[in-house]
């Protein structure tokens, strides 16, 4: 069981993690389990429009499951509301097209198939043209951001290092044309120096005025790039 | 020119075993269950338009466009109360239960009822290209063979588009490389394992019809070509359609030169024996071990 405490981290002197507007994401109570295992108990918080919001916490306590419900990749209790619309619950592509596009943990890429169709499906949230899809400022945009993956790109996505299937992930994200890209564990498994470099993507798609949700164990760098932070912990529902 | 028409016969055959084999593994790619029942399919639909045209003195193009809507209406009502069930409930059926006996179920079950609608005599489709066989040279070309080749490659061709040029067919693809990472982005793998599953039953039903008049069909007939597919499937790991269609040509081309040039009696003894032994020497090259262990 966990519940969820929110923080103001002060922005951390990084200018492009300033607040800008209404609220994005509005979660209350929210409650997610398994079976007779809850994973997830009352959580309550909120993260604005242009925010980068960190999910912090120990493994196992419940952080990447507040994602999958807010997401609707798994069922849950509680309220959920995107940019004001209550979210369907269990419903993952109502909250593809309502903006809020998850980045999962271990990527759940599709290995046989090519870096760019990996990515150009990302686009399936909102078109069934392929050649649409190609075209679109959001897909050119993904692969734009990623020079290292353009000679890969007819490459089997399962053949690529791990950070590599990490960029390919987050550009599948982008390429759903998201305004809040929630990104579960981006560093998960990965390098130092690649780690780096992910965050400086993600410090890029926050700053082109994307809202970012990022779940990380360690909040130290999580703080790097948000100014919002919502601690998971074992235990009493969390307060604003 | 015993070989150019032993090859004739050996790729007509093959293409039907590769259409079953690129039934069978399109459709495990996107559910995980082996549809060891499509063949059934073909049977019903072979007996099926014999029934309703010969017994019941329907026009034939009706009768075939009402044993294909049965077909897809079976396989319908199939994936919504069976598959659903086992898959889609809050405590989805995993294992091995799911991926052969629901459709092992379901192949005695269509048996059964096609026992009673059909009988046990050997029926066919009437043949559709009706006709002497053509020659070219010293080679002939049954009616009935080039129109199974013929919607080989019209329904082989069109899926390979679909899947290489269109977002849908990569999802498709998608679904059935990462069912979660398909979720993702919005794509609904129930819907293309409905999809799928009434496609390729509709597809193999299409088979049946016209490839009865070559063969002849019984009610246990589907078994047979269940059994072709099945294993040309396995030579893609069950997941790759491409090579499922390539082993399909392969043994269609095998067992007729075996046939020609070996034995006509002990031809399929040693095709597959052939077949067991390539397994045992290259079980990771072919697929096999992939298609064990999942």
């Amino acid at each position: 069981m966990s519940a969820a405490t929110e923080h103001d981290s002060g922005g951390n002197g990084n200018p492009a993690t300033r607040p800008a507007g209404g609220v994005a994401l509005a979660v209350t109570g929210l409650s997610v389990a398994y079976g007779n295992v809850v994973a997830v108990h009352d959580a309550t918080f909120t993260v604005s429009e242009g925010d980068a919001c960190a999910i912090t916490g120990p493994n196992g306590n419940g952080k990447s499951s507040i994602l999958m419900g807010v997401t609707g990749m798994v069922r849950r209790r509680g309220e959920v509301t995107i940019f004001g619309a209550p979210a369907k619950n269990g419903d993952v592509k109502w909250a593809a097209r309502h903006g809020l596009t998850l980045v999962p943990e271990r990527r759940q890429l599709y290995p046989d198939l090519t870096t760019a169709d990996n990515i150009i499906l990302g686009c399936y949230t909102w078109t069934r043209s392929i050649g649409k899809a190609r075209r679109s400022d959001a897909y050119q945009r993904a692969v734009g951001l990623f020079p290292e993956l353009k000679p890969h790109l007819k490459q089997a996505a399962g053949t690529l290092s791990g950070g590599q299937q990490q960029m390919v992930a987050i550009a599948r994200g982008l390429a759903a044309n998201p305004k809040i890209l929630a990104v579960d564990e981006p560093c998960l498994g990965l390098a130092e120096a690649v780690a780096k470099r992910v965050y400086d993507v993600l410090a890029q798609i926050h700053a082109a005025g994307t809202t970012l949700i990022v779940v990380e164990e360690a909040p130290r760098r999580a703080l790097t790039l948000c100014n919002r932070r919502v601690e998971v912990r074992n235990g009493i529902a969390g307060a604003a | 020119m015993k070989f150019g028409n032993l090859l004739i016969a050996g790729i007509t055959t093959g293409s039907i075993y590769a259409m079953f084999a690129v039934c069978v593994s399109v459709w495990y790619r996107v559910s995980n269950i082996l549809n060891l029942a499509v063949g059934d399919f073909a049977m019903v639909g072979a007996l099926g338009v014999d029934n309703l045209y010969r017994v019941k003195g329907l026009p034939l193009p009706v009768a075939i466009i009402t044993t294909l809507v049965v077909v897809a209406a079976f396989a319908y009502v199939y994936d919504q109360v069976v598959l659903r069930l086992a898959q889609d409930g809050r405590r989805p059926i995993e294992g091995i239960v799911v991926t052969f006996f629901f459709t092992f179920a379901l192949s005695f079950f269509i048996d059964g009822v096609a026992k009673v609608l059909f009988g046990t005599d050997v029926h066919a489709a009437p043949t559709l290209w009706s006709g002497p066989a053509l020659t070219l040279g010293s080679l002939n070309f049954e009616r009935a063979g080039l129109l199974v080749l013929a919607c080989a490659i019209i329904i082989g061709g069109a899926f390979w588009l679909y899947i290489r040029f269109t977002l849908g067919g990569k999802a498709l693809e998608a679904s059935g490389e990462n069912s979660v990472g398909a979720r993702i982005v919005g794509i609904d793998t129930r819907q293309y394992r409905r999809l799928i599953f009434i496609g390729t039953a509709v597809i193999a039903a299409v088979f049946g019809i016209v490839e009865s008049p070559i063969t002849g069909f019984t009610y246990l007939s589907g078994a047979t070509i269940s059994l072709t597919g099945f294993l040309a499937a396995a030579y893609g790991g069950f997941r790759k359609p491409g090579r499922a269609l390539v082993a399909g040509l392969f043994i269609g081309v095998l067992e007729a030169m075996l046939g020609g040039y070996v034995s006509a009696q002990y031809g399929d003894t040693v095709l597959y024996a052939i077949l067991a032994a390539a397994i045992l020497a290259w079980p990771r090259a072919l697929g096999f071990e992939s298609a064990v262990s999942g």
